[in-house]
C-alpha cells in the first residue's frame, strides 16, 4: 500500500462528478467539465476526453476508489473501463456551465423560432423574422424555464408579447358548412370564436368563410360535430393567413 | 465678383444662349467639390478665402465627415465674359463608385460637362466610368487637370518631367475616349452588317470584304481634348489657379512678336522657341531643347512656387509687382506659406475665370442640342424614334427649338427626388420676429398660464379635502407664481418649439428636373408621365390637342398635378420662383406624391417619356434591417419607402419571411442609406444583419466513387481504425428499413402500416415542377372543387392544354424503369400542394390522380378514401421541413408501396354494426371522444400544437363527410384521432425515407456577371474561387479591353462579396448578381472518413471544411436546433477555477 504523500497525490481539477446507485451503494466517476453532454448526444467520441482518470470511485472528492467486490456486486463486472461508461450513460450528471448556457440559449431560439412561424404582424399579414422576435424577448426579459416544453413556452410568449408590440397568431381559414335547421343556433354560439367572417352563403346549407384563431379550433371542431350530431363540416382552406412572394417597394 | 441677386438670375434665365448647364465628373478625390467652390467664390456666395476648404455644396454633416460627395447637388452662377453675360447652372456630382446613380441623374440634366483629372493619380476607374456616362448621354465633355501644385510640392518635379507627365495623362483620357469612340462605330458597324447581310445573301457574287472597318471614314478629330483646342484647363483648384493656353498665347505674342494664332498652336507640343531667330522651331525633344510650355508658362509657376515656399521676400515683390497684383499684408504675413501664394496665384491665374470662359466658349448652349441626343432621349427601350406616333416626331422640334414662348409646349425631365428639411423651404424658413409679434405671443402664453394655473387650482380643491399631499402641490404652485416671468419665457419658447418640431418631422421631397422646353409656371398643371408611359397608346383615347386642365378619362402610368412650388437651386438654398424658362434646371417642389424616382412632365400627352437612366452599378450589396424596438415596426416601413424615394439607386423590398431588406449599391452608398433612415426617415434605432439565406433539402443516387474517388465497396472498411461511418440518424425501434431505403412504419395505435421510399426526382423534371408551380396549384383548386361535387370552377380550354402540355413534358422527363407510369400514379405535390417534389402511390386498388380535371371523372368511391387526406398531409408537412435543418424539400418523390388499413376497416364495420344497433350509444361514442379530446388538449398541452395541426389538416374534404366523422369517432383512441396519427406516421415515414438515402442540401445561387479590365482578371478569379464560385465563361468585349465574365455563386456567400472584389481590383471590376437557380452542393454534410484512403487522406476529423456541413450547422444554429458540435474541443484546456496546490 502506497503512502498518501503531496508526491504521490493526483490532484484532479476542473471535475464533473458523474453519480449512479447501484446495489444500495453509490459509485461516482471523474469527468471534465462541459463533456458528458457531449458523450451522452454522441458528439464526443474519445472517452479519454471525458473521463479524467478510469477509476470509479464512492466519493471523488476524498478520493475513495471504489471496491472491487462492490463494483462486481453492482455491475457483474471489475472492467473499469465498461462500467465508468454505464455511469456515464445512466448516471445522474451536474451540468456544467457551458452545458446550461447552450441549452437555454438553444431553447430560446427554438422558442423564438417557433413564435416566428406561428405569429404575423396584424397589419401587414407578414411574418416577424426570428431575430425580432428575440430582441424583443430579451426586451420583456423572459427568461427560459428549462423543465418546459418550448412549444409550452411559445404560447406564453405570444401572450407576452403582445402587450408591447402588435403581434397576433396567424390566423387559419376555415370553411364550415352547417345544415340549415342548426346553422342559425351554431352561428350565435361561434360567433365569439371567429375573428373575421370573410362570407357567408345561406343556400340550401349555411356556408361560412371565416378565420378563426388557432387556439380555438378544437372548441370549434367540437361544438359543430357535437351540436349537428356530426351533419356538419369543417374544412382548414389554409393552416397560416400570411402573405406570400416578396413585396418590391414602389 | 458680384453678388448675384434671384432678379438677375431670373433675368438671365430667359437668354437661352446664354445659358450653360454643367457638370463636374470625376474620380473620388480629384477635386471636383473644391473646383466648384472655387467657381461659387467667384459669385461671392463664400469667401474666396475659404473656397477649397468649405465645400460648400457638401451640405450632409457626414459628407463633410468623410470629405467624399454623396448626391449631386445644383448651383446657380453668374459669370460675366467681355460684354456677354451668362448663367451657368453647376451640377456637382459624387466621385464615388457607390453613387454613380448621382452621376447619372447629373448627367442627364446637363449639356456639357467637366471632367476633373488628378496630375498625379492620372486616368482612375471613376474617371473612365464618367467619361462613359458622358459619352453615352451624348453630352461635350471639357478637361481640366488639377492639383498641378501636388508635381510641384509633392513630387518635386521639374517643369520638363512635369510637362511629359502631363503630356501622358492626356493621352491616357484620349485613349479613353478613343476606345468609347472606336466600340460605337464598331457596334454600328457590326448593326448595319446584320442589315445587309440579308441583302447581300441574296446578291452571291459580290463577295469582296470591307476591312477597313469604317473607323477610318468617322471623323473624330473634335472628340480629344487638347490645349490648343481650348478644352483643357491646367489647375490647382486649392490654390485657387487655373489657366487654358490662350492668355499665356496672347501674353506671350506681344512680348515675342509672334502671332498669336501661331503660338496658340505651339504653346502645346514639340514645339521651341529658336531665340537668336524669334522663331518656333519644331522638335525640341531630339534637339534638348525647353517645349515652349515648359518654357513660357511653367516655369513662371514654378518660380512663384519656389520663391513663395521659401520666402524669398525680393523674388516675391518683383513677381508681385511685375504682375500687378495687390496682395494684402495679412496674407503675405500669413504663417503657411500656402495662404500667400494663395493669393496671388487666385489673382494672378484666377480658376473660375479660367474655366467658366472655358466652359462659356466650348459647351453648348441648351439651343445647341443635337438631333442626334433628342432622339435619343425620345426613344425608350428597343422602340426606333421613326416608330413614335408623328405627333411625338413633332416635339422633337419643340426640343431643338428649346424656344420659351408660351406656345411651346412643356418638357420637363426630372431625374431625381431629393428629400429637404421642411424648414429649410424658402417659405418655411424661420423669420425674425418684429417687436409686436414677440409682445403678442407673450400676451397670449401669459393667458394660457393663467387659464391652466386656474385649471390646476379648481382641480387641488378637491385634491386637497381627499388628501393630504396638498401642502406639497400649493408650495409649488406658488414658487411658479414667483416667478412667472421666467415661465411664461419657457412656455413661449416651447411653444414655439413644437411648431418648429412639426415641421421638423416633415421631408418634403423635392424634384430636381430641367426644363427642355416651354416655360414652366408657378401652379401649372401638368401631366406627370411614368418611365412606362405610351404615348402611342394614350394619344387615341385623348382628345386631340387636350390639356392637363381638362378632366381627362385615366391613362395608365400618367397621373394630373400642379406644380406647387418652383425654386432655383442654390446648393443648400433654396430660392422661391414664379416661373422657369426653357434650357434651365430647377427643384420643383409637390411631386412627391406623383413621382417616385424619376419622371417626365409635360403639357402635351404625345410626349414620350425619356430614357431611363443609365446606372453604371446596380444595386448588389442586400442586408436585413430592423427596428432595434420591434414595437417601431410602421415608423421602419415608412422610412424606407421615403428612402427608396429619396434615392435613385436603392432597393427595398419585403421577403417572405418577414424580412426587411435593403438593397444598395456598396458598403459607402449603405452606411449613408443607414443614416439616412435613423437621422430623416424613420428616425428609430435600427440593427443591420445579414439577410436569411434560404436553402433547399434533397436527396441523390448513392455515390461510386468516395471522396478519394476510389471506387466504393472494394476496399475494406477500416472500422477498427477510429470510427465507422455512425448511423447518425438513429431510427428508433417500430421502423423497419429495408436495404434498398423501403421504410415500413405503423400508427401508434397498430391499426395501419405504411410503406416509403424516397427516390431524387431527375434535375428536368424539378426545373418543370417549379415552373409550373403556378398551373400546379390552378389544377390542384380544381380538383377540390371537383372533389365537392359543386359550383364547379370553370376551367377553360387554354389552362386544360396547359395541363395537357405539362403532363406530357413530365412525361417526358421521367422515363426509364423506375418510373414506369410514374405520372399517372401521382397523388399530390408539396410543400403547399404546389412544390417541387411528388408523392406517388403504388398499391393496389387505388385510383385517384392529380390529372382528374383532364378527364373531369369525379373521385370514385374505395377503401382509402376516408384517410387519403391524411397521408397527403402528411406529405405537405414532411416536405415544408427536412430532417437537416427544417428548410423545404425540393426534387424529392416519395413513393407510397403499401397500405396496410384492413384492421381499422374490421373494426370499423364492427362497430358500424354496433353503432347502428342502437343510436343512442352515438351519442356517447361522440361525448367519449368530445373527453378524450379535452383531456389530451389538457395533458398534452406541449403537443397540443401538433395535434391540431394533424386533426385540422386531416379533416376531411369529401362532401360526405359525415359517415366518416363517425369512423373517425369510432377509431379514436388514447392516441388521439386516428386521421392525426395517420398524419404523422406519414411525416415520419418521409423523414426517415429520406434519412434512408444520401441527404444532400441545396444552395441558391446567383448569376454574376463582371466587367474587368484585363490586369485585374487574376485578382477576379481568386475572389471568385474564394467563395466558392465557378466561372462560366469569359468574354473580351470587342473594340476595348474589357472582359465580361460569367460566373455562378452561391448566394450564402454574397456577403461582402462586391466590397471585396472592388478592393481586390481597386475597383476596375463591377460586378451584378441575379438570382439565378437552386444548385445541389455536392459533398455530403454527414460525411465522417471511413476507408484507409479516406483516413490517410484527410485524418480522423475531417478537419478540412465540409461546406454542406458548414451551411446545415449555420441554419440549424440560427433555428434554435441541435447541433452536433462539441461545446469544449478540449477537456484539459478548460479554464481552472480552483485554486492551483
Amino acid at each position: 500500500m502506497s503512502i498518501f504523500t503531496p508526491t504521490n497525490q493526483i490532484r484532479l481539477t476542473n471535475v464533473a462528478v458523474v453519480r449512479a446507485r447501484r446495489a444500495g451503494k453509490r459509485f461516482e466517476i471523474a469527468c471534465y467539465r462541459n463533456k458528458v453532454m457531449g458523450w451522452r448526444s454522441g458528439s464526443e467520441k474519445d472517452i479519454e476526453e471525458v473521463l479524467q482518470t478510469h477509476t470509479v470511485f464512492v466519493n471523488v472528492s476524498k478520493g475513495q476508489v471504489a471496491k472491487k467486490e462492490d463494483l462486481v456486486k453492482a455491475f457483474g463486472t471489475d472492467d473499469q473501463t465498461e462500467i465508468c461508461k454505464t455511469i456515464l450513460s445512466k448516471g445522474e450528471l451536474q451540468v456544467s456551465d457551458k452545458e446550461r448556457h447552450t441549452q437555454l440559449e438553444q431553447m430560446f431560439r427554438d422558442i423564438a423560432t417557433i413564435v416566428a412561424e406561428k405569429c404575423v404582424n396584424p397589419e401587414t399579414k407578414r411574418p416577424y423574422t426570428v431575430i425580432l422576435i428575440e430582441r424583443a424577448m430579451k426586451d420583456i426579459h423572459y427568461s427560459v424555464k428549462p423543465s418546459k416544453s418550448t412549444k409550452q413556452q411559445a404560447l406564453e410568449v405570444i401572450r407576452q408579447l403582445k402587450e408591447n408590440m402588435k403581434i397576433e397568431r396567424a390566423h387559419m381559414r376555415l370553411r364550415l358548412v352547417l345544415p340549415q335547421k342548426e346553422g342559425k343556433k351554431l352561428k350565435e354560439k361561434l360567433k365569439p370564436l371567429i375573428k373575421v367572417v370573410e362570407s357567408e352563403d345561406f343556400h340550401d346549407q349555411f356556408e361560412i368563410v371565416c378565420l378563426i384563431d388557432p387556439g380555438c379550433f378544437r372548441e370549434i371542431d367540437e361544438l359543430i360535430r357535437c351540436e349537428t350530431k356530426g351533419k356538419g363540416t369543417l374544412e382548414v382552406v389554409s393552416l397560416k393567413d400570411v402573405e406570400e412572394g416578396d413585396e418590391k417597394f414602389e | 465678383m458680384v453678388l448675384a441677386s434671384v432678379g438677375k438670375t431670373v433675368q438671365l434665365q430667359k437668354k437661352t444662349e446664354n445659358i450653360r448647364n454643367i457638370c463636374i465628373l470625376a474620380h473620388v478625390d480629384h477635386g471636383k467639390t473644391t473646383l466648384a467652390d472655387c467657381l461659387i467664390s467667384s459669385n461671392g456666395i463664400i469667401s474666396s478665402r475659404l473656397a477649397g476648404k468649405l465645400r460648400y455644396l457638401d451640405s450632409r454633416a457626414d459628407e463633410q465627415i468623410r470629405g467624399i460627395t454623396m448626391k449631386s447637388s445644383a448651383i446657380s452662377l453668374h459669370f460675366e465674359k467681355g460684354d456677354q453675360e451668362y448663367l451657368i447652372n453647376l451640377i456637382d456630382s459624387p466621385g464615388h463608385v457607390d453613387f454613380s446613380s448621382e452621376v447619372s441623374t447629373a448627367v442627364r440634366l446637363c449639356d456639357g460637362c467637366i471632367i476633373v483629372v488628378d496630375a498625379v493619380e492620372g486616368v482612375c476607374p471613376q474617371t473612365q466610368a464618367v467619361l462613359r456616362q458622358a459619352w453615352l448621354e451624348n453630352i461635350r465633355p471639357v478637361l481640366v487637370i488639377n492639383k498641378i501644385d501636388r508635381l510641384i510640392v509633392e513630387l518635386k518635379f521639374s517643369p520638363q518631367e512635369a510637362y511629359s507627365h502631363l503630356k501622358n495623362i492626356l493621352e491616357q483620357v484620349n485613349a479613353v475616349t478613343g476606345a468609347l469612340f472606336t466600340s460605337k462605330v464598331l457596334e454600328e458597324r457590326a448593326e448595319k452588317e446584320t442589315g445587309t447581310q440579308i441583302i447581300s445573301d441574296s446578291v452571291p457574287g459580290d463577295q469582296v470584304y470591307d476591312w477597313s472597318a469604317g473607323l477610318e471614314d468617322t471623323d473624330d478629330s473634335h472628340l480629344y481634348f487638347s490645349p490648343d483646342q481650348g478644352n483643357v484647363v491646367f489647375a490647382s483648384a486649392i490654390d485657387g489657379w487655373g489657366f487654358g493656353i490662350e492668355p499665356f498665347a496672347k501674353l506671350y505674342s506681344q512680348k515675342i512678336g509672334i502671332k498669336p494664332a501661331v503660338l496658340l498652336k505651339t504653346l502645346w507640343g514639340d514645339y521651341y522657341l529658336n531665340t537668336k531667330a524669334k522663331k518656333i522651331m519644331k522638335g525640341d525633344q531630339s534637339k534638348g531643347k525647353k517645349p515652349l510650355f515648359v518654357q513660357l508658362v511653367l516655369d513662371n509657376i514654378w518660380s512663384l512656387y519656389e520663391a513663395v515656399m521659401k520666402r524669398d521676400k525680393d523674388k516675391i515683390d518683383k513677381i508681385i509687382t511685375s504682375l500687378e497684383l495687390k496682395i494684402g499684408a495679412r496674407e503675405a504675413r500669413h504663417v503657411d506659406p500656402r495662404v500667400h501664394l494663395n493669393a496671388i496665384c487666385s489673382q494672378w491665374l484666377p480658376i473660375s475665370e479660367a474655366v467658366l470662359s472655358m466652359v462659356c466658349n466650348k459647351l453648348p448652349s441648351p439651343l445647341d442640342i443635337t438631333a442626334e441626343r433628342v432622339e435619343k432621349l425620345m426613344s425608350v427601350g428597343a422602340r426606333t424614334f421613326d416608330s413614335l406616333p408623328p405627333e411625338t416626331q413633332d416635339l422633337k422640334n419643340a426640343f431643338m427649338k428649346c424656344s420659351s414662348e408660351e406656345t411651346a409646349p412643356v418638357i420637363v425631365f426630372v431625374s431625381k427626388m431629393f428629400a429637404v428639411d421642411s424648414k429649410a423651404l424658402p417659405h418655411n424658413k424661420p423669420r425674425p420676429l418684429t417687436q409686436e409679434e414677440i409682445a403678442q405671443r407673450r400676451e397670449l402664453a401669459r393667458q394660457r398660464h393663467a387659464e391652466k394655473l386656474a385649471a390646476i387650482q379648481s382641480q387641488e380643491l378637491p385634491e386637497k379635502a381627499l388628501c393630504g399631499n396638498a401642502p406639497e402641490t400649493t408650495g409649488k404652485t406658488g414658487e411658479t407664481k414667483g416667478d412667472e416671468q421666467q415661465l411664461t419665457s419657457q412656455i413661449e419658447v416651447m411653444t414655439l418649439k413644437t411648431v418648429k418640431q412639426e415641421a421638423d418631422n416633415k421631408e418634403s421631397f423635392i424634384a430636381f428636373a430641367r426644363v427642355f422646353s416651354g416655360v414652366v409656371r408657378k401652379g401649372q398643371k401638368i401631366f406627370v408621365l411614368g418611365p412606362k408611359y405610351d404615348p402611342s397608346e394614350s394619344l387615341h383615347k385623348l382628345p386631340l390637342g387636350c390639356s392637363a386642365e381638362a378632366d381627362l378619362p385615366s391613362v395608365p402610368y400618367m397621373a394630373c398635378c400642379i406644380l406647387e412650388n418652383l425654386y432655383l437651386l442654390m446648393g443648400r438654398e433654396l430660392k422661391d420662383l414664379e416661373e422657369v424658362p426653357s434650357g434651365n434646371v430647377l427643384g420643383i417642389g409637390g411631386l412627391h406624391e406623383f413621382v417616385l424616382k424619376s419622371a417626365t412632365l409635360s403639357t402635351s400627352p404625345a410626349c414620350p417619356p425619356f430614357t431611363p437612366l443609365n446606372f453604371e452599378a446596380t444595386p448588389i450589396v442586400r442586408v436585413a434591417i430592423e427596428p432595434k424596438h420591434p414595437s417601431e415596426m410602421p415608423q421602419l416601413v415608412r422610412g424606407m419607402k421615403l428612402l427608396n424615394q429619396a434615392d435613385p439607386c436603392v432597393q427595398v423590398l419585403i421577403q417572405e419571411t418577414g424580412e426587411h431588406v435593403l438593397v444598395t449599391a456598396g458598403e459607402v452608398h449603405l452606411q449613408r442609406c443607414l443614416d439616412d433612415l435613423k437621422e430623416r426617415f424613420a428616425k428609430i434605432q435600427i440593427s443591420v444583419s445579414e439577410p436569411i439565406i434560404p436553402f433547399r433539402e434533397t436527396i441523390t443516387r448513392p455515390p461510386k466513387v468516395d471522396m478519394v474517388n476510389e471506387e466504393i465497396g472494394k476496399q475494406q472498411k477500416v472500422a477498427v481504425i477510429h470510427q465507422t461511418k455512425e448511423d447518425q440518424n438513429k431510427i428508433p425501434e417500430g421502423v423497419q428499413v429495408d436495404s434498398d431505403g423501403l421504410i415500413t412504419i405503423s400508427t401508434p395505435n397498430k391499426y395501419a402500416t405504411l410503406s416509403v421510399r424516397a427516390m431524387p426526382l431527375p434535375e428536368e423534371a424539378t426545373r418543370l415542377l417549379e415552373e409550373n408551380s403556378d398551373l400546379i396549384r390552378t389544377m390542384d383548386q380544381f380538383n377540390a372543387s371537383l372533389n365537392e361535387d359543386k359550383k364547379t370552377h370553370e376551367i377553360n380550354q387554354k389552362t386544360l392544354d396547359k395541363i395537357q402540355e405539362f403532363k406530357q413534358k413530365m412525361e417526358q422527363n421521367l422515363q426509364g424503369r423506375k418510373w414506369r407510369n410514374a405520372v399517372d400514379q401521382i397523388w399530390s405535390f408539396g410543400p403547399r400542394k404546389c412544390g417541387p417534389n411528388i408523392l406517388l402511390h403504388r398499391f393496389e386498388g387505388y385510383k385517384k390522380s392529380v390529372w382528374q380535371c383532364l378527364d373531369k371523372t369525379t373521385k370514385e368511391v374505395s377503401k382509402y378514401r376516408d384517410f387519403d387526406n391524411s397521408i397527403v398531409s402528411g406529405f405537405q408537412l414532411a416536405t415544408l421541413s427536412g430532417p437537416m435543418c427544417e428548410e423545404p424539400l425540393m426534387g424529392v418523390c416519395f413513393i407510397v408501396e403499401k397500405w396496410d388499413i384492413s384492421k381499422v376497416e374490421e373494426i370499423m364495420s364492427t362497430k358500424r354494426q354496433q353503432s347502428e344497433e342502437c343510436d343512442a350509444t352515438e351519442w356517447k361514442q361522440d361525448e367519449d371522444e368530445a373527453t378524450c379530446l379535452s383531456r389530451s388538449h389538457i395533458t398534452e398541452c406541449s403537443s397540443e400544437d401538433k395535434e391540431f395541426k394533424g386533426s385540422s389538416q386531416g379533416s376531411p374534404k369529401s362532401s360526405e363527410k359525415s359517415s366518416k366523422r363517425k369512423g373517425e369517432a369510432l377509431l379514436a383512441d388514447c392516441y388521439g384521432p386516428f386521421s392525426g396519427q395517420l398524419i404523422a406516421t406519414m411525416k415520419e415515414a418521409c423523414r426517415y425515407a429520406l434519412q434512408a438515402k444520401p441527404q444532400r442540401l441545396m444552395a441558391a445561387m446567383y448569376t454574376c456577371e463582371i466587367m474587368a479590365t484585363a490586369e485585374v482578371l487574376g485578382r477576379v478569379y481568386a475572389v471568385l474561387s474564394k467563395r466558392e464560385g465557378r466561372v462560366l465563361q469569359e468574354e473580351m468585349k470587342e473594340g476595348t479591353d474589357v472582359f465580361i465574365i460569367k460566373a455562378v455563386l452561391p448566394v450564402a456567400e454574397s456577403f461582402g462579396f462586391a466590397d471585396e472584389i472592388r478592393k481586390r481590383t481597386s475597383g476596375l471590376a463591377s460586378p451584378q448578381l441575379v438570382f439565378s437557380h437552386w444548385e445541389i452542393i455536392p459533398s455530403d454534410p454527414f460525411w465522417v472518413p471511413t476507408t484507409e484512403e479516406e483516413y490517410l487522406h484527410f485524418g480522423e476529423k475531417a478537419d478540412s471544411e465540409n461546406q454542406a456541413r458548414k451551411y446545415m450547422n449555420a441554419v440549424r444554429k440560427r433555428k434554435g436546433l441541435y447541433v452536433d458540435e462539441k461545446i469544449v474541443e478540449h477537456a484539459e484546456k478548460q479554464r481552472t477555477l480552483s485554486r492551483n496546490k
